[in-house]
């Protein structure tokens, strides 16, 4: 890779896709993608020294902690996920603004009894002793997770990962309670969820990252301190 | 890069054979438990917090299995397996590797793969003498590796399970404390609560249901529930039954009309918490706390005076040693004595060996009934890096 070259990860598909270009649109630079529509390089027509890739959301916030990228737009979710370091590989450059949506604890709304964190560590040993084991945590985010529920002091559950469709698994029977993320809880309530009164791990939007495990040469932080400037008048 | 358990291979293989000398010569029969472990079993029982350090993984044919992140539940589990009754003693000794995931990679002194030494005893009845046993071989099996100038430090949940036992309390409550008991935080709230005119019905729990609920009619408290989930909309989904909704709700019932908790016994209970000293002398400070107070502790504080009794004849340094009533936090599946044997100095890093009684963990992996249990496992990297440390 050229020294004056920098990387910057785009989300390849859907809403965060089309607002990422957006924000650029606003900010006077045209995303353009090589070769045909579903190609998964591109460039900025005004500023030829960035390379555009698009990616997926969580490849991204991946690709940022090891350093394969320079900069990224994702969710904060995503990023906050990988590792209880984030501090220490990924640089937080600026909220966007979209793809707003809060990683919670819900529980299903049959639990009158249960409305805060603390009531899910005064239940679990009546159900540990009824069923033969601990409560189970449906979610993706078993990092987030694990370090929300030992700062409130709930120490007997297990997680079982949930790659999709986690808010079905209380009313499948495969996990009592779900750390998902959501925009407006619509899906939660549809699935006879509630979120704990004190149930909020994270409120997440798109962000533009940079990693600090890429090269970061002179010309490089040029480039970037160009696209942060733009990006800033822009916005 | 070099294997982890590459690094030291000719001085750690030394110093093993000094420690399971030790351990061999006292009748401990050398197993080796497997490495690979069912992952939920094990899981299960250890906890989400050493959960997150375990290395997990799915096999080919789609079983979940892990890494053993300790010894002390393989060897529970090959107790089962050699006596499936669990009716029969059983001493065993090891030395193997254990696995831990160290955030941002290991390190000299918390190696993500590194190797227990250590020993479990089953089915023993003479629960002292046995604590007592363990405590001593780990202590001989350090000094015979080289190890110089440590700290003992003990505890005993025996005495605070024996004082909130002795002191008139509703059953739950009692549960509570003892569940609370790991977090200081958390258990001076709940000693505050409990002092503060009964427990007050927690936050967003429907207040009026409650009142209504007469805590000695269950059935008629289950039509309750019922009715008020039916006219809010709110199916009931999920594995956790109406039942067992109920059952919390009645106890949380009990709670709002019980008598709170006088202050002197929350008092006693604080100065139990607060004692560190010397074991001798903690023993005359329990005692102190206790008298007037009309708790009646003399059995639990038995046990420990004979432990102490018997550390004594062979030659543990109790003046050097220190008891702490709080010690004991934060390892959950110990049930009484517990022990360490740490270098203050070093911080996180030292922490040597340390063991304690643990008779629910062998039901916990799979045995139908409880089984006086006591062990303590050594660290040996630790051990060698402190060893070579202070030459």
């Amino acid at each position: 890779m050229m020294a004056h070259r920098i990387t910057l990860a785009l989300p390849s598909k859907g809403r965060l896709m089309e607002r990422s270009v957006e924000i650029f649109r606003q900010a006077g630079l045209t995303i353009e993608k090589n070769g045909h529509e579903r190609g998964y390089l591109g460039t900025i027509r005004e500023m030829p020294e960035v390379d555009i890739a698009f990616m997926s959301a969580s490849e991204i916030a991946f690709s940022l902690r090891t350093g394969r990228i320079h900069m990224g737009i994702t969710g904060e979710d995503l990023v906050r996920e990988y590792g209880p370091q984030t501090e220490s590989h990924v640089v937080l450059l600026r909220p966007l603004g979209f793809g707003r949506a809060d990683v919670v604890v819900a529980v299903p709304g049959c639990w009158i009894d249960v409305n805060e964190m603390a009531d899910l560590e005064n239940i679990a040993g009546d159900f540990g002793r009824e069923h033969g084991r601990p409560m189970r945590v449906a979610t993706k985010y078993m990092n987030l997770t694990r370090r929300f529920f030992a700062e409130r002091g709930v120490s007997r559950y297990r997680i079982v990962e949930s790659l999709g469709a986690t808010e079905g698994t209380p009313a499948a029977g495969s996990a009592e309670i779900v750390v998902d993320i959501t925009s407006t809880g619509a899906t939660l309530e549809a699935n006879h969820l509630k979120v704990l009164a004190d149930g909020l791990i994270l409120s997440s939007q798109a962000c533009l990252f940079a990693s600090r495990g890429a090269d970061w040469p002179p010309p490089a932080c040029a480039v970037r301190n160009d696209l942060i400037g733009r990006l800033a008048t822009g916005h | 890069m070099t294997a982890e358990t590459a690094v030291n291979f000719e001085a750690l293989e030394a110093q093993a054979a000094a420690i399971m000398g030790v351990f061999g010569r006292s009748g401990y029969e050398r197993v080796a438990p497997s490495i690979l472990q069912p992952a939920n079993v094990y899981l299960d029982a250890i906890g989400e917090e050493l959960r997150s350090r375990t290395y997990v993984f799915t096999d080919p044919d789609g079983e979940e299995l892990c890494l053993r992140p300790d010894l002390t539940v393989p060897s529970c589990r090959l107790y089962l397996e050699r006596v499936p009754k669990a009716d029969k003693r059983a001493s065993y000794c090891y030395n193997g590797p254990a696995f831990r995931f160290q955030p941002g990679g290991g390190d000299r002194r918390r190696p993500r793969e590194f190797r227990q030494a250590g020993l479990e005893s089953f089915h023993a009845t003479d629960r002292e003498k046995t604590e007592v046993e363990v405590l001593g071989l780990v202590v001989e099996a350090v000094r015979a590796a080289g190890l110089k100038g440590f700290k003992l430090r003990f505890g005993d949940l025996g005495l605070f399970n024996g004082l909130i036992a002795a002191i008139d309390l509703p059953s739950r409550w009692r549960d509570r404390l003892a569940r609370s008991f790991w977090r200081p935080d958390a258990f001076l709230a709940e000693l505050k609560a409990m002092c503060g005119g009964g427990l007050r019905i927690p936050k967003g729990v429907p207040e009026e249901l409650v009142r209504a609920i007469d805590p000695a009619d269950p059935v008629a408290a289950e039509d309750l529930v019922a009715r008020h989930l039916e006219a809010g909309g709110m199916p009931i989904i999920g594995t956790r039954s109406l039942r067992e909704i109920t059952t919390h709700l009645v106890e949380l019932a009990a709670d709002a009309r019980a008598e709170p908790l006088p202050a002197s016994a929350a008092a006693l209970i604080e100065a139990y918490i607060g004692i560190t000293a010397p074991p001798r002398a903690a023993g005359a400070r329990i005692s102190d706390i206790l008298s007037g107070s009309g708790v009646d502790l003399s059995d639990a504080l038995e046990h420990y005076r004979r432990r102490l009794e018997l550390m004594g004849q062979i030659g543990v340094e109790l003046g050097k040693a220190e008891f702490s009533a709080e010690y004991g936090r934060g390892f959950e599946y110990y049930t009484g004595f517990v022990f360490e044997i740490e270098l203050p100095d070093l911080g996180r890093g030292g922490h040597i060996a340390g063991g304690g009684r643990y008779d629910r963990l062998v039901s916990q992996v799979g045995g139908d009934h409880d089984v006086p249990a006591v062990g303590a496992a050594i660290h040996t990297e630790r051990l060698l890096a402190a060893i070579e440390g202070l030459t």
